[in-house]
């Protein structure tokens, strides 16, 4: 990933937080919210190689940390979506092009969505965080999955296309 | 090469890794690297969020209204397109009447306790992806507004400020699993402590070894030093259920809220508070039940005997008959 292509994609997810913020957080969805930014978040992380992925996950953890709604400590976004980035890239190499297999795509994306809120979860216990009940996360946590079931087959054809127009000749090549 | 990427991107990890380990140890140690950057974020998302609350506030509940869908269906089929723009309308309308009716709530609510208010309108939710239940308000530093004061609606609380810009605030939800308030109960003026649970319910801990609490026990706030965070006499809720267990030294209780944390549209935060408890005047008010006997007699001439005998109960469910 190069520096100008990272720049940009930093710019790209901070309009998806702003839209995430502003507007998709006030429509309140059956079992529980849909988190635009993580959906879109995975999906790009998921067509990047390994450091990549790896930065994109620190840069869009960074992002969430400084969330003015964010109650955790800034930094925890950063990690776990970091280590999610080098487990995403790794396994993405077993499974191949994702732009050529759209369903292993959206389901890979969803996936990871709950397993990123699942590791967000457990950090945030080592941490001593109260997270509340068990029921509650646990609804959180499989709701958001369902909503990016649903919704990621909208948003990662339109991401695939992003992305290929961010790329430089050389990552082209 | 593919070894030495391999590498390269593992050093990556470790680097990023370490670099989000140091911002979490220096963020638990207090240093305030992050208040100033969350406060700024804060700064910038307030008018792109209050533009937002215009659009999304009709259509926000939409999925939650979807199952009165069918009754209007057949009306919406009889809409016509020069219709649609002049409905659109009396659906903001509608809006802001509700917002005006839920203003008028609140303002006689701490009018009632005598407390100096400031009104805000709800102009954000808390995002899906952090697990803090939190609401986004549209008055901030310029209004008056500090960390730490309690913010209630026309019901009763509603949780405490967070955070504060110069014109927005982020609020901190009573139903967030962090939330914990001193509270008593009207009436045995027993105390204990009330802590959220990420719905509408909430987990009551008598302090009191010799108090109890009953069903139907409304729940009112103790109140802080110099009225921070909570200013005393809020309702909150009522007792829905008590728990019995006789290994515990204390009571225990389940406690449903008055206000609705989901439908929240206009908020007032607690400026300033009377010098004086209010006491338990803040209770809200039951609503009068007529309970009429029918009584049969066995006299053959007279078939029935019809007396009506008016009693007034207490209902505790004044949250939704007042609603």
């Amino acid at each position: 990933m190069s520096w100008s292509r990272a720049g940009i994609s930093a710019l790209f997810l901070l309009f998806v937080f702003v839209i995430q913020e502003a507007a998709i957080s006030k429509i309140s969805l059956p079992i529980s919210g849909f988190s635009l930014y993580l959906a879109v978040l995975l999906g790009a992380m998921a067509l990047e190689d390994r450091s990549g992925a790896i930065v994109l996950g620190f840069i869009g953890g960074l992002i969430l940390d400084f969330s003015p709604t964010a109650d955790s400590p800034v930094g925890k976004w950063a990690f776990v979506l970091t280590a999610i980035g080098y487990v995403f890239s790794t396994n993405r190499e077993s499974i191949g092009d994702f732009t050529a297999r759209p369903i292993a795509f959206v389901f890979f994306t969803a996936i990871g969505s709950v397993l990123t809120l699942i590791i967000f979860l457990m950090i945030g216990l080592l941490l001593g965080e109260n997270s509340g009940s068990f029921s509650h996360n646990l609804v959180v946590v499989i709701g958001n999955g369902i909503w990016t079931l649903i919704f990621a087959p909208i948003l990662l054809p339109l991401l695939v296309k992003w992305r290929a127009l961010t790329l430089t000749s050389r990552e082209r090549q | 090469m593919a070894a030495g990427s391999n590498n390269r991107s593992r050093l990556l990890l470790v680097i990023l890794l370490v670099t989000s380990l140091f911002l979490i140890t220096l963020d638990l140690r207090g240093v305030s690297l992050t208040k100033g950057s969350r406060s700024a974020t804060q700064s910038i998302l307030a008018p792109i969020q209050r533009g937002f609350s215009d659009f999304f506030s009709p259509v926000g509940n939409f999925f939650g209204d979807i199952k009165n869908f069918g009754k209007t269906k057949a009306e919406v089929k009889e809409l016509k397109a020069e219709n649609a723009k002049l409905k659109t309308q009396l659906v903001l309308n509608a809006d802001i009447q509700g917002q005006l009716t839920k203003l008028k709530g609140v303002l006689n609510l701490a009018g009632r306790g005598g407390f100096k208010v400031v009104a805000a309108r709800v102009i954000g939710r808390g995002s899906a992806s952090t697990f803090s239940q939190t609401i986004t308000i549209d008055a901030g530093a310029s209004d008056g507004v500090a960390k730490d004061m309690t913010v209630m609606s026309d019901l009763g609380l509603v949780g405490v400020v967070k955070s504060v810009s110069s014109s927005s605030a982020i609020v901190l939800l009573m139903s967030d699993p962090t939330f914990r308030i001193g509270v008593r109960i009207a009436g045995s003026q027993s105390i204990g402590v009330l802590q959220g649970q990420g719905s509408g319910t909430y987990n009551l801990q008598l302090l009191d070894t010799s108090g109890s609490i009953k069903n139907k026990d409304v729940i009112l706030s103790l109140g802080s030093d110099n009225n921070r965070p909570f200013v005393p006499g809020i309702p909150i809720g009522f007792v829905s259920s008590v728990d019995h267990k006789n290994a515990s030294l204390t009571q225990t209780a389940t406690v449903t809220g008055y206000s609705d944390l989901n439908g929240l549209g206009v908020v007032s935060i607690i400026l300033q508070a009377p010098s004086g408890d209010p006491k338990d005047s803040l209770v809200p008010k039951p609503t009068p039940t007529a309970t009429i006997y029918v009584t049969s007699t066995a006299k053959p001439d007279t078939s029935t005997v019809v007396s009506s005998k008016p009693t007034v109960l207490p209902s505790p469910a004044t949250k939704k008959a007042t609603k």
